[in-house]
This record gives structure tokens, sequence and C-alpha cells, in this order.
């Protein structure tokens, strides 16, 4: 299963910071994510480091395997100060790890109980309780739950089912179960939303509940979705040998998901080899990058280096909805989850010829770069193959 | 006569970055003058960077089966002319 996760956020009406913290990591090689979300006291800037700072430590403390994630959440709820004037704690979270089989250990402390989804309807987990030893009014709810394809997972800060506090319409705010309500409207309207677009929904929907739409609190979801993944290969670059160009040929063909080529000689390669023709757009360029060209069978074919270079730079700044090749790259790769590379090692001289007018990056270390913000920017699962 | 040229304009990164991002024009100029006697497209790659020592000829660009080393939009208009002869 593929471990579709994203998280939205708002910030408190009026403030520049947010106080809530979310992060999320994936282990490709033991097919493991963890996700963390907290909620600093108050708001801004000393809301965001105490969340900032309880997220990350809980999402070191789980990564490194020592201890379970039961002993580092009691440790974390054990020793977290309490405010002198509130005489409340100073953060709240919930944490995640699961695996890529749907085994799933999950604690909460102070935050809204997360809501299980499956066929649309709310799952309600057995839980375990465990009280701190050093704090009377703070205990966390431990849960050990298997997930099946389909099923959904939300997080939220307080933010979300207080919204609307004190309003007219809601006087208790949105609460746990108008927000079931909503889930539920939109997942019979979509039963295939993408994580990313149901956090953002939740979101908006919190802030149009408030009075005047200004949030009184920070609001954030967090939206975990089992489903397929989404296989994409890229194949860039000639092999080493020559000899082998047969080989992978053919297992860029057998591959059964989307595939992409990028780079003049491969694309001739690949057309060689199983025989497809290769036409092109009526155009050279498109903005500053050579267009597209197509070929039967496979969902994109651009040029090498300069379009990868810039896919790398709009992967890095966010930007997306750009009309030219690397756009079209950048669209490819976040419509899928696990992007497999077969990374050709062969160079060009002529690339590095001093006469050229643009310096032109060694095309390893492009797809590494481009592996790295996958996997750490937009979460997806990454694997490089040389050849 | 009736001769049909075939131009194709390398659209590899080397001959890219070494300027046939400028033959665009080709591709409205050439249709205009000389109707579809003349046939221009891109292709991803025509491989002659990587054979040719001297590297620095690029952009290429092939007029039937004639490259054109350092290729100009004149360059390739002058070798479209002598192949329509």
């Amino acid at each position: 299963m593929f471990i579709d996760i994203d998280c939205s956020q708002m910030k408190k009406y009026n403030q520049n910071a947010y106080g809530d913290y979310f992060v999320s990591k994936r282990y490709p090689d033991e097919a493991r994510l963890i996700a963390v979300l907290s909620d600093g006291l108050g708001s801004g800037i000393k809301a965001n480091i105490l969340s900032c700072m309880t997220a990350t430590m809980l999402l070191r403390f789980i990564e490194s395997q020592q201890i379970s994630i039961r002993h580092a959440a009691e440790i974390i709820m054990n020793s977290l100060p309490v405010c002198q004037i509130r005489h409340i704690s100073y953060s709240t979270f919930s944490a995640i790890d699961v695996n890529d089989d749907g085994h799933a250990k999950i604690v909460e402390e102070g935050n809204p109980e997360f809501i299980w989804i499956r066929n649309n309807e709310v799952l309600q987990p057995e839980f375990e309780i465990i009280q701190s030893k050093t704090f009377k009014n703070r205990k966390m709810k431990i849960y050990k739950i298997d997930l099946k394809l389909g099923d959904r997972l939300i997080f939220c800060s307080d933010g979300v089912t207080q919204s609307g506090l004190g309003g007219k319409r809601l006087k208790l705010g949105l609460r746990r179960d108008g927000l079931i309500v909503l889930l539920k409207d939109k997942l019979a309207e979509h039963p295939d939303i993408s994580s990313s677009e149901l956090s953002h929904y939740i979101v908006n929907q919190a802030k149009n509940i408030e009075t005047d739409r200004n949030p009184k609190d920070d609001i954030s979801a967090c939206v975990l979705y089992f489903r397929e993944p989404r296989e994409a290969l890229i194949f860039t670059g000639p092999p080493y040998h020559q000899s082998k160009d047969a080989e992978y040929a053919r297992l860029f063909d057998k591959f059964k998901g989307k595939k992409a080529i990028c780079g003049g000689t491969t694309a001739n390669l690949i057309s060689r080899e199983l025989n497809k023709p290769i036409t092109m757009d009526n155009t050279i360029s498109i903005g500053k990058l050579p267009s597209c060209s197509y070929m039967d069978g496979v969902d994109l074919v651009t040029e090498g280096i300069l379009t990868l270079t810039k896919t790398l730079e709009y992967l890095e700044s966010g930007t997306t909805d750009i009309d030219n090749a690397a756009g079209k790259l950048v669209n490819f790769l976040l419509d899928s989850d696990c992007i497999n590379f077969m990374v050709g090692a062969k160079l060009n001289q002529a690339h590095y010829d001093p006469a050229l007018p643009v310096e032109i990056e060694i095309r390893k270390n492009i797809i590494k770069k481009m592996a790295d913000v996958l996997q750490n920017k937009y979460f997806k699962k990454v694997s490089i193959q040389y050849m | 006569m009736d001769k049909k040229v075939n131009v194709k304009v390398c659209l590899g990164t080397t001959c890219f970055v070494m300027g046939s991002a400028n033959l665009q024009e080709l591709i409205e100029l050439v249709p205009k003058k000389y109707g579809d006697r003349v046939d221009v497209s891109g292709v991803p790659c025509l491989g002659l960077c990587s054979i040719d020592w001297e590297f620095s000829k690029a952009p290429y660009v092939k007029v039937n089966d004639d490259v054109v080393k350092e290729a100009t939009v004149e360059k390739v208009l002058a070798a479209i002319e002598s192949h329509l002869k």
C-alpha cells in the first residue's frame, strides 16, 4: 500500500507564524512512515517554537528505534513543562508510526482524537490510556490499528474542532461530530480525493465557519490515505555499456505504470531498440526549453539535462502549472507516488566543452538532488537505478 | 521538378544551448517561402555532437542527408536553396 500524506495549515488571525507544527518522514528502506502534529500553547512565534521542538524531538525519538513510540511519547509527556500563568502544558501532540502493510501505532496527548474512515464509516478503535507520572492532568492514548486499502486517517489540531466557537450558528464550535459530517459528505462526493485536496478542504471549511472568516486559533489538518501506489519510471541517459541498451530498453518497455524519457539520445535509443517512431511538436522551444516529442506507449518525452535542471528548480521552489517541458515533467512527477529513475552513466563529452554558453550539470547529480526534493518535500517514494 | 526537402533541427542539449533555440523562426519562415516542398521539424537528437570530435560545431541541422554545422537561419536557407535546384 502507498500512504498518501499531506497536511494543510492556517495561521491564527493577525499572527505571522504558525502555532501548529507538522513533520513527517518516509523511510523507504524500512517501508515506514512517521508523522507528528503538535500544537503549541498560545499562538505566534512562541507557539511555533514550542510545537516545532515537540514535533521534531518526538520524530527523532521514534525514528531512532532504540525505544518504542509509546516510550518516546511518554518521555515527552512527562517532561513537557507547564505554563506558569495558564497552568497547562506547553504543547500537545499526535504521532503515528505506520508501515506499508498498514500496521500503525498512534499516540495522542491533548490533541483531538483522530478520525479513522473506512468505506465512508467512522471506526472506533480501542485504545489504552497512560497516565503521566509527573502531571496529574496529563494522559495519553495509545492505539494499535491495522489499516486496509482505501482507509483514511485524519488528524487535526483543536483549531479545526473548535472553529466557529462562540458564533451564532455553532455555539460549541464545529466539534468532532461536525467534522465527521463534513468529511463524509466530501468523501461521498469524491471517493478518490487526494490527501492534499482533503486537508485543504478541511482547513478552508474550518476557516469559513469562523466569525468573519478570521481563524481564532491555528488550524491544521493532516490526512493519510492508504491506496494503491501510482508507479512512474523515468529513463534518462544512455547506459554506460552500449551492449546493455537492448536489455534496459526492454525493462523500460515492460514497466507497468507511467513512463517518461528525458534525453534526446535516450529517446533515440529507446526508439531504435523498441522500434517505435518519435514524432515532435511543431515547435522548437517553449519558453527556454526544447519542446517535447512523442512516442507510442510513453507518457512524456523531453530533452535531458536542461529540462531536468529546470524541473529541479521548479520542484524546489514549488512552482507548478508552467507550460513547458519541465512543467509537464513536474506534473508527471507530482501525479505519481513511487518514482523510479533509470539513470544512464554515459557522459557526452560535448556537454563539457568550455565553449558552451551555459553550465551543464552531471546527470547523476541532478537526479540525486531531485530524489531528495521529491522525498523530503513531496513525500514521494523514490528509487534510483544506475545503468 | 518536384523535389521534397526534409529539414531536421537537432534539439539535443548541446545543440539547444549552442543556438538551435534561435532556429525557431525556420518553422514559420520556411512554409511561407517554400510551401509544402520543404518540411521542417525538430528531432530529439541527431547524435552528432558526441561523434564529431571538434564538438563546438553545434548546433547541427540536417537538410536531407547533408549536415549543416554551426547552423544559422541563413545557412539553413542556403542549404535548402541548393537542394531545391
